[in-house]
């Protein structure tokens, strides 16, 4: 029986081992078909070995080059305001529930401000508090209209002229009640 | 990428500070500015003063002249009159407060700057009063003091300034 093409290959590069070694140089001295196989795989083996090496060097020197050119990857980034996010569905609607909040509440502010209001509180000890949410010269003007004038304005009376006055005592200040219950 | 967490917690926080400052700031939600001005009213006060010249002889005669002031304010927001006579001027400050009795204790100063008509001096006085009064009870300030039988001799007229506090509702 004949050994095939690959057990040849591997008896030239010296990989069978004896008995089988001997058995097929035994084999080959005597089969004309393998001996020429084999001889045909030893003139390639020959031919592999004694053929000159091309010139790569200048192959090798371009690849050098281009990898040395190449500048080094950065990874792609973007600004925050191009940044997508992508968010489940609950807490954007959760976000946007917020949002809708704040700005509602920054409107009521600005709206109460402007409408105004009055808190009075009174305390057993350091009299009564008001507030105001409105400017004071509109609280003000309210006692303004309301009253005969500023309150912190002096009203001035005149008295007629020709009229001179001179005092008979101290500067005093009675009740009136007081003041009768004192007359007989 | 922002984080999920990067994007809420600011937004918490800003809900939070805000929803802190308007609990701070703003107005009981049943606070209606309407009613509030009324209460503001139902707390002010009016205050009449009547300035009299009288003569000497005052219980048979009347006034000579007189003048009458009302303002309106708030407890513990002081009014102010001004007399200005030939030889006299005369400044009235007066200040109410509410007590807890609902009682009004008045606050009032007093300054005379005056040219006595015989020797051409000038005198200045001051004064100053605490009075506990009630609604509508009258005091009267002499500010060249008070006219007595030695002195209705004299010829000369006399000065009264007559206070009177009212809530501003009732004077209403």
């Amino acid at each position: 029986m004949c050994p095939d093409h690959d057990i040849l290959s591997a008896y030239i590069d010296g990989e069978i081992a004896s008995p089988w070694e001997q058995a097929i140089s035994d084999h080959l001295a005597s089969c004309e078909r393998c001996r020429s196989v084999h001889e045909s795989l030893l003139a390639t083996r020959r031919a592999l070995r004694d053929e000159p090496l091309g010139d790569v060097g200048g192959a090798m020197e371009r690849v050098r080059r281009r990898i040395l050119s190449h500048e080094p990857v950065v990874p792609h980034q973007t600004t925050v305001w191009r940044r997508q996010v992508s968010l489940p569905m609950p807490v954007a609607l959760v976000a946007a529930a917020l949002l809708l909040t704040l700005g509602v509440t920054l409107a009521v502010l600005v709206s109460r401000s402007n409408v105004g209001f009055v808190r009075i509180t009174k305390s057993p000890t350091s009299g009564t508090e008001y507030q105001f949410a409105v400017p004071y010269d509109r609280v003000e003007a309210l006692l303004k209209s309301l009253g005969d004038g500023d309150a912190n304005s002096e009203s001035v009376m005149t008295l007629p002229k020709n009229m001179r006055l001179t005092p008979v005592g101290q500067p005093r200040m009675v009740r009136e009640t007081d003041l009768l219950r004192k007359k007989p | 990428m922002i984080g999920k967490r990067n994007l809420l917690v600011p937004i918490l926080l800003v809900l939070a500070v805000v929803q802190s400052h308007g609990q701070s700031q703003a107005p009981d939600a049943d606070t209606d500015p309407k009613e509030a001005l009324q209460e503001l009213l139902s707390k002010a006060l009016s205050v009449t003063i009547s300035a009299r010249v009288v003569p000497p002889s005052a219980d048979q005669g009347t006034p000579v002249w007189n003048a009458e002031s009302t303002k309106l304010t708030l407890p513990g927001r002081s009014i102010k009159v001004r007399l200005d006579g030939e030889n006299v001027r005369i400044y009235l400050v007066c200040t109410p407060y509410l007590q807890e009795d609902g009682e009004v204790l008045l606050l009032a100063q007093g300054q005379i700057w005056l040219t006595e008509p015989t020797d051409k001096e000038n005198k200045y006085y001051n004064t100053f009063y605490t009075i506990p009064v009630s609604f509508g009870e009258k005091v009267l300030f002499f500010p060249l003091g008070i006219s007595d039988a030695d002195n209705q001799d004299k010829k000369f007229f006399n000065i009264e300034l007559e206070i009177k506090i009212v809530p501003y509702e009732q004077k209403q």
